[in-house]
């Protein structure tokens, strides 16, 4: 991601994003393990970790809408599009391996995890493609 | 697509940051179009023919036009 005013935005906003989350997720766990609780407070407090992660999917999303740099867009958007093949890919074959009882079952949140792992490796490859191309920064 | 942008560049000793300042875009923007792996917009094709004063296809080539190498 180059260092358009889009790109400086999304780290301002994504940064507080993820220690919200971090926030939200010590704190719940601590919650839960220190008062037990039950019912709508225990839903309350399991879907607090997840505010930050829809929070972070929405400024992914704002860069995208603010990015004026159209090829800059692009290449991020192909990321994502191929971070999504790949948590697509992998998400249905563990499900067919899970439903054999050949591996453990895996809880849905790394479902996120594993797009963010696969857009990142396709921007190391596509960054390594256009420093080949003589376009390195 | 090819184009020739890096001529028209160089005749103007201009960087690729200094067409990309120009363009409001980034430098491996300039960069990928130059060398043809990224073919740009309508809108940004009409913004880089207004900075050199000339039409498009005075630019880049038409592909359907393109001969074969």
């Amino acid at each position: 991601m180059a260092a358009t005013p889009a790109a400086r935005r999304y780290l301002k906003r994504f940064a507080p994003t993820m220690i919200a989350y971090f926030i939200a997720l010590f704190g719940a766990n601590w919650a839960m393990e220190t008062w037990h609780p039950t019912g709508a407070t225990l839903v309350a407090l399991a879907i607090l970790p997840a505010l930050p992660i829809v929070g972070v999917i929405a400024v992914i999303g704002l860069y995208i809408l603010e990015e004026n740099d159209e090829y800059q867009r692009a290449q991020a958007v192909q990321g994502m599009l191929i971070g999504l093949g790949f948590m697509l890919a992998l998400a249905s074959v563990w499900g067919f391996l899970e439903e054999a009882g050949a591996v453990p079952h895996v809880k849905a949140y790394w479902a996120f995890v594993t797009w963010c792992a696969g857009w990142g490796i396709a921007q190391c490859v596509l960054k390594l493609r256009e420093r080949g191309a003589g376009g390195a920064a | 697509m090819n184009n020739r942008l890096r001529v028209l560049r160089a005749e103007r000793a201009w960087s690729q940051q200094d067409l990309a300042e120009r363009l409001e875009v980034s430098r491996q923007s300039v960069n990928a179009i130059e060398t043809g792996r990224y073919d740009p917009s309508l809108p940004l094709a009409f913004r880089i023919a207004d900075l050199f004063g000339m039409t498009i296809e005075d630019i880049f080539q038409n592909p359907s036009k393109e001969t074969p190498q």
